[in-house]
C-alpha cells in the first residue's frame, strides 16, 4: 500500500501563501482555521527560510494518542483523518501535535469552542466519499477522485509535494544530489578564493 | 606543580572556549562544504537558540514550527499519568477497604446529649463543595478514562456524547468549585490553623493502630491535613481549570499543558484523598457523619476524639446549653445558628 505523505522543500518554498488559500479555497475551511500555514524562519536575514506545514499524518500520531475519545483513525494510506461526530472539541490533540494542525474553529460566542478541524490530505473524512455531508464536515475528498491535495498540486515552485513517500524521497533524493554538487563546487571556488568567513550561509 | 596545574587548566579553559566560538566557521583546511539547511534544522527542532520566525497566520504559536511540548503532554499522559492515576485511585480504595476489615469501624456509645459542632452556613458551605467537588470528579475522570473503561464496553459512538456531555458540565460548572472552595476556607481557616498536638496526632496515626486516642482540639491532624492539601491543590486545581476554561486566552500551549499535567495531577491527589475523608466521614468513625448533617455531635463523640474542644466547650457551659436546645430542637436549624459558634 502506497503512504500518503507531505514534503516541503525549504530551499524552494519563496513564502507565496498560494497552498494556504488553494486549501481554503477548496476545502472551505471553518472560520479562525488555518489547515495549513507558512512559517518563515530568520524573516528578513541571512539564511531566511520559509516552510509550508499542516498535519504530516504521523505514524504514530501523538493527536490519536492522548484523544479521550479517540476520534482519529489511519487510513490505508497513512492517513491520520478525524471524526468530527465523535470529537468533543477538548483541544488536547493541538496540545500534543508537533505542528500545530488540528485547530479550534472559532466561531462560537465568548471563546466558547467547537469541534476540532484539521488537514484531511483533501481525502474528507468517515463520510460516504464526495457526499455533501462530508463535503460540509471536511471538505472536498479530492483523493476519491483520483487527485492529489490541492495545496500540493498548486504549489508554484514545487517547494510543496504531496504523494507516496517513496516517490517523494525519490524526488528529493535527486534535488539533494544536485544541490550538493553545487555547493561542493561552491567550497571549492570559496578555498580558491580563501576568503574564510561564513560566506556560503544563506545564498 | 601546582602553578603549572593552575596555567594548564587556564589554558584548557581558553581553547575550549575558543573552539566553541568557532564551530559555525569554516575549518582550516579541507573544502568546506556550505550547508544553508543546518541553521534551518536546528531553528525547527528548537534545539539550542530558536531563530526568529514568523507567518501570516493568526493563532496560539502559529509561528512555531515544532512544538516541543506536544511529545512531552503525549508521554505524560499516555505513559504515566492514565496509569499511575488508576493505579493509585484504584489502590485506596483496597487498602481502605482492608483497613476497615481488619480494625472495623471506631465505635461510638451514645450519651444522648449533643453538641453544637457545625452551624448550618457551615455546613452549607461543605454540602455545597462537596456536591461541586463530585460533580467535576465524576466528569473529569470520565474524560481521564472513558477511553480505556467505556469506549472498549459500550463502543466509540455511545462514549462521545457521554465525554461531550462530561465537558460541558465540567466546563461549566468549574467555576463554582472555586467560589465554594474560597467559601470553606475562609469559614473554617481559623479552626485549622496548626498546632504541635496535631503532628503528635498524625505520628500516632490518630491512634488507629492501637495506644490512647492523641490529642486533638476542634480539628485534629488528620483533619487539618485534609483541609490545607484542599486549599493548596483546590486553588491549583480552579487556577489551572479556569486557564484551560479558556484556552484561546491562553499566551502559549505551552502553558495549556502545564496547566493539564498541575489539573491532572491535582484533581487524583484530592480524589485519593477525598476517598479517606469519606470513609472517616461515614463508616470508619461512627457519629461523625451526623456532625455534618445535623449540625450537632454527641457529646461522647467529641470526647473521644477531640477532647481539648470537648473540654473547652464543657468549660464554657456549651454542653448544657445544647443539650436543651437538642432537646427542643425546632426544626429550623437556624434557632442553633444563634446559640451556637459567635
Ligand atoms: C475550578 C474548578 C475547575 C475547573 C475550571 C476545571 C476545568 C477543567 C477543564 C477545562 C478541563 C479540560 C477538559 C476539557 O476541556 O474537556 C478539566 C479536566 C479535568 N478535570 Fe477539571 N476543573 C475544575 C475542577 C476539577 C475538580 C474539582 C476535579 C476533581 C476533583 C477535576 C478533575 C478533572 C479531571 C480528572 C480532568 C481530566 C484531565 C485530563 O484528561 O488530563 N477538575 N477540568
Ligand atoms: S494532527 Fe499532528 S499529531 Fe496528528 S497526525 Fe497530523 S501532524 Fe501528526
Ligand atoms: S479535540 Fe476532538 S480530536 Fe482533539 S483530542 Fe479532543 S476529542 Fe480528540
Amino acid at each position: 500500500m502506497a503512504r500518503l505523505k507531505f514534503y516541503c522543500d525549504a530551499e524552494r518554498c519563496i513564502e507565496c501563501n498560494g497552498c494556504i488559500t488553494a486549501c481554503k479555497n477548496e476545502n472551505d475551511v471553518p472560520w479562525g482555521v488555518n489547515r495549513r500555514r507558512v512559517v518563515t524562519i530568520k524573516d528578513g536575514e541571512q539564511g531566511e527560510r520559509s516552510l509550508s506545514v499542516a498535519c504530516m499524518h504521523c505514524s504514530d500520531a501523538p493527536c490519536a494518542a492522548v484523544c479521550p475519545v479517540d476520534c482519529f483513525y489511519t487510513t490505508e494510506d497513512g492517513l491520520v483523518l478525524h471524526d468530527k461526530d465523535i470529537c468533543i472539541g477538548c483541544g488536547y490533540c493541538f496540545y500534543a501535535c508537533p505542528f500545530g494542525a488540528p485547530q479550534f474553529p472559532q466561531d462560537g460566542a465568548f471563546a466558547s469552542r467547537g469541534k476540532m478541524d484539521k488537514c484531511t490530505f483533501c481525502a474528507g473524512g468517515p463520510e460516504e466519499n464526495g457526499s455533501s455531508a462530508e463535503y460540509k464536515k471536511y471538505g472536498r475528498n479530492r483523493l476519491a477522485e483520483g487527485k492529489l491535495p490541492l495545496c500540493a498540486e498548486m504549489c508554484a515552485t514545487k517547494a510543496l509535494l504531496a504523494g507516496d513517500a517513496n516517490v517523494l524521497a525519490d524526488i528529493y533524493r535527486e534535488r539533494v544530489i544536485y544541490r550538493a554538487s553545487s555547493s561542493l563546487r561552491r567550497g571549492v571556488d570559496l578555498q580558491k578564493q580563501n576568503l574564510g568567513g561564513n560566506p556560503g550561509a544563506g545564498s | 606543580m601546582n602553578a603549572y596545574g593552575l596555567l594548564w587548566g587556564l589554558l584548557l579553559a581558553l581553547l575550549s572556549t575558543a573552539a566553541q566560538a568557532q564551530n559555525d566557521t569554516p575549518p582550516q583546511s579541507g573544502i568546506w562544504i556550505p550547508n544553508p539547511g543546518a541553521d534551518l534544522w536546528k531553528a525547527v527542532r528548537q534545539r539550542g537558540q530558536p531563530e526568529p520566525s514568523t507567518t501570516q497566520v493568526q493563532g496560539l504559536d502559529s509561528n512555531q514550527l515544532i512544538n516541543v511540548a506536544g511529545e512531552k503532554f503525549r508521554d505524560w499522559r499516555r505513559e504515566r499519568f492514565i496509569r499511575y492515576a488508576a493505579y493509585l485511585l484504584a489502590g485506596v480504595p483496597v487498602v481502605i477497604l482492608l483497613f476497615h476489615m481488619l480494625h472495623g469501624a471506631m465505635k461510638l456509645e451514645p450519651s444522648g446529649r449533643k453538641l453544637l459542632r457545625f452551624d448550618l452556613y457551615d455546613r452549607v458551605a461543605h454540602w455545597l463543595l462537596a456536591t461541586v467537588f463530585l460533580f467535576l470528579a465524576f466528569t473529569g475522570l470520565l474524560l481521564l478514562f472513558g477511553r480505556f473503561v467505556i469506549v472498549p464496553w459500550l463502543g466509540l459512538d455511545a462514549f462521545s456524547p457521554i465525554a461531550s456531555a462530561s465537558k460541558e458540565g465540567h466546563n461549566l460548572f468549574g467555576p463554582l468549585f472555586l467560589v465554594a472552595l474560597l467559601w470553606v476556607f475562609l469559614r473554617f481557616v481559623a479552626r485549622n490553623l496548626p498546632a504541635w498536638r496535631d503532628i503528635v496526632w498524625l505520628l500516632k496515626g490518630g491512634g488507629a493502630f492501637g495506644g490512647k486516642h492523641p490529642s486533638a482540639g476542634f480539628f485534629n491532624g488528620g483533619e487539618k491535613l485534609w483541609f490545607w492539601s484542599l486549599a493548596v491543590f483546590g486553588l491549583l486545581l480552579s487556577l489551572s481549570g479556569l486557564l484551560l476554561d479558556f484556552p484561546s486566552y491562553a499566551p502559549s500551549r505551552e502553558l495549556l499543558v502545564l496547566a493539564l499535567v498541575v489539573h491532572g495531577a491535582a484533581a487524583v491527589i484530592l480524589v485519593a484523598f477525598s476517598f479517606g475523608h469519606i470513609y472517616m466521614g461515614t463508616a470508619g468513625v461512627e457519629g461523625t457523619l451526623e456532625g455534618m448533617r445535623d449540625g450537632t455531635v454527641d457529646a461522647n463523640w467529641a470526647r473521644q476524639h477531640h477532647d481539648q474542644w470537648y473540654a473547652e466547650m464543657v468549660r464554657e457551659g456549651r454542653l448544657e446549653a445544647l443539650s436543651e436546645a437538642q432537646e427542643n430542637r425546632a426544626e429550623t436549624t437556624t434557632g442553633q445558628l444563634e446559640e451556637g459558634r459567635t
